[in-house]
């Protein structure tokens, strides 16, 4: 054991935080757990939003602060500030879908997805980009969207980036983030620092465990607050379990009350509106239309459906990493991401934080490799690609199906087109960690032994065989399902995110991307989503002057 | 997690032999009544011989980081985190995990599968060990899943108790006090 010597962390204590969320209910918000309302209460609103992530929570500020009256569904629980105790059990639990242990059907992929008031906004790594233009450009020609070209999208990037705080990180970065700037330094590659959506960090670490700060911009300190400062209503852990129709309108949300437990609790809600807004991501807002069973002519539900499978490559160093610590992700590089917009899959590097529960899994395996390996933590350093998956023929994404219960139910395969990349991105990554110091490198497949030189890790990983469930495919991204454009063989929602089939129903969220991303996505859904949700304004607005 | 009712996908990937002890696994396990079985007494998933089998594997799969620091607790807290996070797991993947500790259940079907035998309080470290090297480099998808739904469950619950962070050297998040 080398790591006996008992150590404080950087940051000993977090105290003298306020918790704006209690703060506001104690003020008389209007917020209310589903199971605290009778059963078979009737909501009534103006719009509905289902989830109340980065699309829902985007959206509810804007169409509140037009005067509309905003009706806000979460299935998550809500958990603020005074919750947030950096601790991985509670975090899992409370935060992320199935305690962070959602996975493809398959098992081969592991998905972290927010599940809470404020969705993966709570625990994202705070990393915001603007969708790239190459993507944008693939979109306008493949699937007709219209209206996101580059500068088209500007000003809508800029308004939600002045709003959230998006800036480049000045503050040095941690050790885990440096060892990439360090070796992409060395060989010629290009980096830069990552802009995050912060005000007033702590640089502690634990984004993913939800800030206990409050520094980080997610939905849950900005968009929500005020739309509940507008006068709208805030009811969680109630799922939208089913759209009901009458013709070519959804004409109410049935909505099911979930206990402590998340599991439901016999109570059923109803909400009706005019409007109805899905903002409930790539799994759960596909899932909730195939359950609903929508008008869906060309059977395009949940087809499409992406995820970024993100490989892991680890380092062990002489030094002190303490990869737990300091802002997650600071440093990127695209060098291997438009190589060809449409070739062979272009990969995003980036680093992960590592807690040790997380760390156990990625690193994978059993009995005293894996002990062995946790051993090493302080000094152990982590790089991830981010396959960009959708350009390509032989990367249509995933499907979403429902279970018996009616819950959703990923398959994806990681297929030959895929491997290809994450053997690249192995190779790439681990010629940067050797070039930065590390005295030993693995990827993380079971076979993969810890390699001692570059030349030994690229005969290695070039030998490594391509076995489903052999190796860690990690997901923090979905994206698709239902598909923007106005090509209706291959598109499920028109440019203005409103749903073909449908008069009053629009989706602003990541499930409406035609592939995925090739950067992190939330900045990419607040851009949408504030183009959208402006539009559905004047929409809304013009249809009262008629009336 | 494992897969029993086989999809063409997935029983194309299987040898035959295995396939049908795995069909076959599923459903004499729920004729056995397996899956019927009620939660161990204080656990909300979790049934007497999932709790059995998870402390037999743990010691294994945990190695030297077991029991730790909390000795004789560490069953308990590892079981009871468990199933907390399994209850926590839809329909789908809850009820794949389900089976396959279903089959665990049944000494010929987990044998079929390269499970020991005997049971599982009876059944040496090596064993357990050389069955989940088995499954681990299996060409079978389904024991890789098996494998892989495994050791995540159990390292996850495991290094995430603060208890565990003396044996990682992960110094622990910082004392956060609320206003």
């Amino acid at each position: 054991m080398q790591n006996t010597e008992q150590r404080q962390p950087h940051v000993p204590v977090v105290a003298g935080i306020s918790d704006p969320i209690l703060e506001g209910i104690s003020n008389g918000w209007n917020v209310h757990e589903s199971t605290d309302l009778a059963d078979g209460t009737l909501l009534e609103a103006d719009v509905i939003i289902i989830g109340t992530g980065a699309g829902g929570g985007t959206s509810a500020e804007i169409l509140s602060k037009a005067g509309f009256r905003v009706l806000m569904l979460e299935e998550g629980p809500l958990k603020s500030t005074n919750d947030f105790r950096m601790d991985e059990r509670e975090a899992y639990r409370d935060l992320y879908q199935e305690s962070a242990g959602r996975m493809s059907k398959d098992g081969a992929m592991s998905i972290l997805q927010g599940r809470c008031v404020g969705g993966t906004t709570v625990i994202n790594w705070t990393s915001s980009f603007r969708t790239p233009e190459p993507t944008l450009n693939y979109w306008a020609d493949e699937f007709k969207v219209a209206g996101f070209s580059k500068d088209d999208m500007a000003p809508w990037f800029e308004r939600m980036e002045e709003r959230l705080n998006v800036a480049p990180w000045q503050v040095q970065p941690n050790e885990n983030n440096s060892v990439l700037a360090r070796g992409a330094t060395k060989l010629g590659i290009d980096w830069h620092q990552i802009p995050r959506n912060v005000a007033g960090c702590w640089n502690l670490g634990f984004c993913g465990t939800g800030c206990p700060t409050n520094a980080k911009q997610s939905m849950l300190v900005t968009t929500i607050p005020e739309a509940l400062n507008n006068q709208s209503q805030l009811v969680y852990s109630a799922r939208a379990e089913r759209l009901i129709f009458e013709g070519s309108k959804v004409a109410g949300v049935e909505i099911t009350a979930l206990d402590k437990d998340y599991q439901p609790s016999g109570k059923m809600l109803l909400a009706r509106a005019p409007h109805v807004v899905m903002a409930c991501g790539a799994i759960n807002g596909p899932a909730l239309l195939l359950r609903s069973g929508a008008p869906d002519p060309q059977k395009r539900i949940g087809k499409r459906t992406f995820f970024h499978p993100t490989t892991f490559c680890f380092a062990e160093f002489d030094q002190l990493i303490d990869p737990y610590y300091g802002a997650p992700q600071s440093i990127y590089s695209d060098h291997f991401q438009w190589l060809e917009v449409s070739g062979k899959a272009g990969y995003k590097l980036e680093v992960p934080p590592l807690h040790p529960g997380l760390t156990s899994v990625l690193l994978m395996g059993h009995g005293h490799k894996n002990f062995a390996d946790m051993e090493k933590l302080p000094n152990l350093h982590a790089m991830i690609a981010l396959l960009r998956d959708g350009f390509h023929p032989q990367s249509e994404g995933g499907s979403i199906e429902l279970a018996g219960d009616g819950t959703p139910i990923v398959d994806y395969e990681i297929n030959d087109y895929l491997w290809d990349g994450v053997r690249r991105s192995w190779l790439t990554m681990a010629e940067i960690q050797f070039a930065a110091g590390a005295k030993a490198v693995r990827p993380s497949h079971v076979d993969a032994p810890w390699y001692h030189s570059w030349e030994e890790a690229q005969k290695g990983i070039n030998a490594l065989e391509f076995r489903s469930n052999a190796f860690t495919a990690g997901s923090a991204h979905c994206m698709g399902g239902l598909a923007m454009g106005e090509d209706k063989n291959k598109c499920m929602v028109d440019s203005d995110g409103k749903y073909h089939y449908l008069d009053n129903l629009y989706v602003f969220d990541g499930s409406a991307f035609p592939t995925s991303i090739g950067a992190n996505p939330q900045l990419s859904i607040y851009g949408m989503a504030c183009k959208q949700a402006n539009a559905l304004v004047e929409k809304l607005r013009s249809a009262q002057g008629k009336a | 997690m494992l897969k029993i009712t086989t999809t063409r996908r997935g029983f194309m990937q299987l040898g035959t032999a295995s396939a049908a002890a795995l069909t076959v696994g599923g459903s004499l396990a729920a004729l056995t009544g397996c899956s019927k079985a009620p939660a161990a007494s204080g656990y909300k998933v979790l049934r007497e011989g999932d709790v059995r089998f998870f402390r037999a594997i743990a010691p294994v799969v945990l190695d030297q980081s077991y029991p730790g620091t909390l000795g004789e607790q560490a069953p308990e807290r590892l079981l009871h985190s468990l199933d907390r996070l399994i209850g926590t797991l839809q329909d789908y993947a809850q009820s794949q995990l389900l089976m396959l500790l279903d089959v665990m259940q049944v000494a010929p079907l987990r044998a079929a599968m390269g499970a020991p035998w005997a049971d599982w309080e009876k059944v040496s470290h090596a064993d357990i060990d050389a069955f989940m090297q088995d499954w681990k480099s299996s060409s079978i998808q389904l024991k890789r899943m098996g494998y892989g739904s495994l050791c995540k469950l159990l390292t996850m619950c495991w290094y995430s108790q603060p208890e565990t962070f003396v044996t990682t050297g992960y110094p622990g998040p910082p004392k956060k006090i609320p206003a």
